[in-house]
């Protein structure tokens, strides 16, 4: 081994130089990982083809001159196989290049890459999986966008000179009013509000349902405009679905193969958490600050535990019974924001004629509400938590289910007051509701109305975003700066918190995933709305936020992210399905003004399918064929689930016997000491 | 300027043995990063010390910089283990890096490199008195280094204790490269952590 280093720089004029450097300076035939000094190579080893390729050679710890020399050598040795062999290795290595080149071209189009090292080299790893999720959103709701504009919007633009279908409804005359353009001359800042409110000339625009029309276009160009807008509405939550899923996969299969990462906390903090990418003196010496706080932090968590195991009878009772209350002050605040966002909902809805500002206050009552309790309410439970002293990783926790829940419940509030108005609360033979199915008098087109409700929130949310940016954040980091005032010194640069911007993006997408139905173009705004958001975070990172002191360990914490996004997904998938199957559409606007509920437009188009086509489709969805698939699709589950368990159990068996053999190891060498002693 | 001198140089070596039509293999092979990054990277090498590094390596000049001039590069200098990271690559153990060794340092810090590759430089870089272990006094140097020595020598103590405690599986009281392995294959965040971008 000293012959080899002691040789200095090596220039490899052949094979053979290099390996009477390495491979005879030191004789033992021991692995690498047990000797990383000095690379090992096993030249006798015969070539296996496509296997022991350049991947394999890349993950070697060898020297790059060593490396090139080996690669030589591999060239040289050319097996002789026969002509199916050799085909297959053609196949293979060119699947290989094709996977190389599309990953390096999918590598120039992800947008931002620049600006996302930037920040996860100032501002760490948890902070860049926000951006992260914020880019991968942009690119779901743009794709989204394609998807839709695809297939509703130009078809109905292209198509819509041709007449629309009108069926004979004798009766149902006052259904059919509905007119939402205002008479006679408007004041010039009605069209401001209009695009704030989505009301007159939006309103009758592509941006609503309430726009698009039956066209049944027959002829040479065949399209079913009623039938492609709930096809591409079904199919773009399935899209998002695949989506969520498959990164969500990703991440999983990180946080499976380590186990969550909680055991070995203290080995995991001293090896894995410097973060070698980070630039900077300030950063550098923050983060080294960080990793201190962390330590001290489990050093502390670890006294507390031990103080807590030595808690008398009567302190843990005492301890128990305050955790209790509390749970529920906390519980009750939230119920408190719902019923207000309940009660906001229904005065907004009742009193929805009001001109002026006035109006437009209370038109936009809702979203302010909610937005108001989304702040207020983690804000005092943040305060009970205190009280309640948990660990404080299970405080975070805590604090993030908190929230959530408190905004998902709060669109489910919001949603149902609309419902109970849209429906009479369901029950038709009321009085508004007997004659169309549904509130005529108050929403003649009540799936704009919907639509409208989304949009506003949507809007309501960038507008409070740049709103926060321009008058608290920038404000706040003047503030701090020019004044030496020690109260402000202590309240200090504001952090940026990445758990309550999540949520935020969260929210943003689980309603465009609601309102998608009553407003197709509501993901092109969303995508606005995000690359905006990227933007201003990204600004307000850099020039108001200090780093955070108290980090966040991004693996778990995106998948825990991309959960939540999934129980948004849910929640609008039942809103979705329900408008489609259970509610009577307008009569007065849309394309599905003649059927009874939405959905009856497949069975209708069903019925002029040319007879195979029929049968086919019968037969795939009788239970003849769904109910063995079905049974397949278990079995195939369950095979799954045991692998996984498996592997899971074979992972701690290993486990247990790396360590059984290394004691066993130790017994031997002391035997073997015992032994020479004896001799 | 005479372009990427490392596929140059092995092109020239293949072609004398009678194989062409293999251009970029080699470099492509060894570097993971897209075809710009062996020009980028020898820039970078070359401008840390002009008059010593040529601009043509088809000659294959034995040319090596010492570690003080590798540690100023802006992405390593504020690192706390930078002389380590330089000595772990060099062939000398004294930290001089010819061009190739930097290309390797690089390499095996990027983001696509295969996480045992990583973790066998990472015990490499721990390894403060180069015995193949890591024993209590490289985890006690390893902790300062971290902490800009701010733990008490108690909590050091205290800290290194538990750390062996939690990985060491053999029963020695030192983590060998298997224990290190074992420890790094459940940490999620270590193949982000592990790379500097350059």
């Amino acid at each position: 081994m000293n012959e080899a280093r002691r040789r200095g720089p090596t220039q490899p004029s052949g094979p053979a130089e290099v390996i009477s450097d390495c491979y005879l300076g030191d004789r033992r035939p021991s692995s690498q990982a047990s000797n990383p000094r000095c690379p090992q190579f096993d030249w006798g080893s015969a070539p296996t083809g496509d296997e022991e390729g350049p991947q394999d050679l890349r993950g070697r710890p060898l020297s790059m001159s060593l490396k090139r020399a080996v690669w030589q050598v591999q060239q040289m040795r050319v097996p002789a196989v026969s002509k199916g062999e050799s085909w297959k290795r053609k196949r293979t290595k060119l699947l290989r290049k094709l996977r190389e080149g599309t990953r390096e071209f999918l590598y120039l189009f992800s947008p931002w890459r620049k600006a996302l090292q930037l920040i996860a080299g100032n501002f760490g790893g948890g902070v860049q999986s926000f951006f992260v999720l914020l880019r991968f959103l942009v690119l779901l709701n743009f794709f989204s966008f394609l998807l839709i504009a695809g297939f509703v919007l130009v078809p109905s633009i292209v198509f819509s000179s041709e007449g629309s279908d009108s069926v004979n409804v004798s009766g149902l005359g006052e259904c059919m009013e509905y007119n939402p353009n205002p008479q006679g001359l408007v004041p010039f800042y009605s069209y401001v509000l209009d695009v704030l409110l989505g009301t007159g000339f939006v309103e009758l625009s592509y941006l609503f349902y309430g726009f698009y029309k039956n066209t049944l276009v027959q002829g040479t160009n065949f399209y079913n405009i009623p039938l492609a807008y709930i096809f591409t509405a079904v199919f773009y939550i399935a899209f998002c679905l695949i989506c969520i899923v498959a990164r969500l996969g990703t991440t999983a299969r990180v946080v499976v193969a380590t186990g969550g990462g909680s055991s070995g906390n203290y080995s995991m903090i001293a090896f894995a958490s410097w973060d070698y990418g980070s630039l900077g003196e300030k950063e550098t010496k923050l983060k080294q600050k960080n990793i201190l706080y962390r330590l001290q932090v489990d050093l502390e968590e670890e006294r507390l535990k031990k103080q807590a195991a030595a808690l008398t009878l009567k302190q843990k009772i005492i301890l128990y019974s305050l955790r209790v209350i509390l749970f529920f002050l906390a519980l009750g605040l939230i119920i408190a924001a719902l019923v207000g966002i309940f009660m906001a909902t229904q005065f907004s809805q009742e009193r929805s004629g009001q001109e002026g500002i006035l109006g437009l206050i209370i038109q936009y009552l809702p979203s302010i509400v909610i937005t108001a309790g989304n702040f207020v309410v983690p804000m005092l439970c943040d305060q009970i938590s205190l009280l309640e002293r948990y660990s404080p990783s299970l405080t975070i926790i805590l604090a993030l289910m908190r929230a959530v829940f408190l905004r998902l419940f709060g669109l489910c509030v919001l949603l149902f007051t609309l419902w109970s108005q849209v429906t009479c609360s369901g029950n038709p033979e009321e009085d508004d509701c007997r004659l169309c199915q549904y509130n005529h008098k108050l929403y003649p087109c009540w799936e704009t109305r919907v639509g409208q409700e989304m949009y506003k929130l949507t809007v309501f949310d960038l507008l409070v975003t740049i709103a926060t940016l321009v008058l608290v954040e920038f404000p706040r980091r003047m503030l701090v700066d020019n004044w030496s005032n020690k109260l402000v010194q202590k309240l200090g640069r504001q952090e940026f918190v990445v758990p309550a911007n999540v949520l935020v993006l969260v929210y943003g997408q689980t309603v465009v995933w609601t309102g998608a139905l009553f407003c197709p173009l509501l993901p092109l705004i969303n995508t606005v709305k995000f690359i905006i958001l990227f933007y201003c975070k990204k600004i307000t990172l850099f020039c108001n936020c200090r780093p955070a002191l108290r980090t966040f360990r991004s693996t778990t914490s995106t998948f825990f992210f991309l959960v939540v996004l999934l129980f948004g997904w849910g929640l609008a998938t039942a809103v979705m399905t329900y408008s489609l199957a259970a509610i009577h559409p307008s009569l007065s606007c849309g394309p599905f003004r003649f059927f009874a509920n939405m959905w009856l437009i497949v069975p209708t188009t069903f019925h002029t399918l040319p007879d195979t086509t029929k049968e086919f489709l019968f037969f795939i969805g009788s239970q003849a064929f769904s109910i063995p698939l079905f049974i397949l699709l278990c079995v195939v589950l369950c095979y799954f689930i045991a692998l996984a368990s498996v592997y899971g159990k074979t992972v701690g068996l290993l486990r247990a016997q790396l360590k059984l053999e290394g004691r066993d190891k130790q017994f031997l060498v002391k035997q073997i000491e015992a032994l020479s002693e004896h001799l | 300027m005479p372009f990427p001198e490392e596929s140059r140089l092995s092109v020239v070596r293949l072609r004398s043995q009678g194989f062409s039509g293999k251009r970029w293999v080699i470099n492509k092979q060894s570097l993971r990063m897209n075809n710009s990054m062996p020009t980028r990277l020898h820039g970078r090498y070359h401008e840390l010390a002009p008059h010593l590094v040529p601009m043509d390596y088809t000659s294959d000049p034995d040319c090596k910089l010492p570690l003080a001039l590798i540690v100023n590069m802006p992405e390593l200098k504020e690192n706390p283990f930078r002389n380590r990271i330089v000595e772990a690559f060099s062939e000398d153990g004294m930290g001089n890096l010819s061009f190739n060794e930097f290309v390797d340092m690089f390499s095996v810090l990027s983001e696509t490199a295969p996480r045992e590759l990583k973790a066998i430089y990472a015990f490499k870089i721990y390894d403060f008195n180069v015995d193949n272990f890591l024993c209590k006094e490289d985890l006690e140097k390893t902790l300062n280094k971290l902490t800009k020595e701010e733990l008490t020598p108690e909590e050091v103590d205290l800290v290194c204790e538990k750390t062996i405690e939690e990985a060491d599986l053999d029963g020695d009281n030192k983590l060998s490269f298997a224990d290190f392995e074992n420890m790094i294959s459940r940490a999620p965040d270590f193949l982000s952590t592990f790379h500097i971008r350059i």
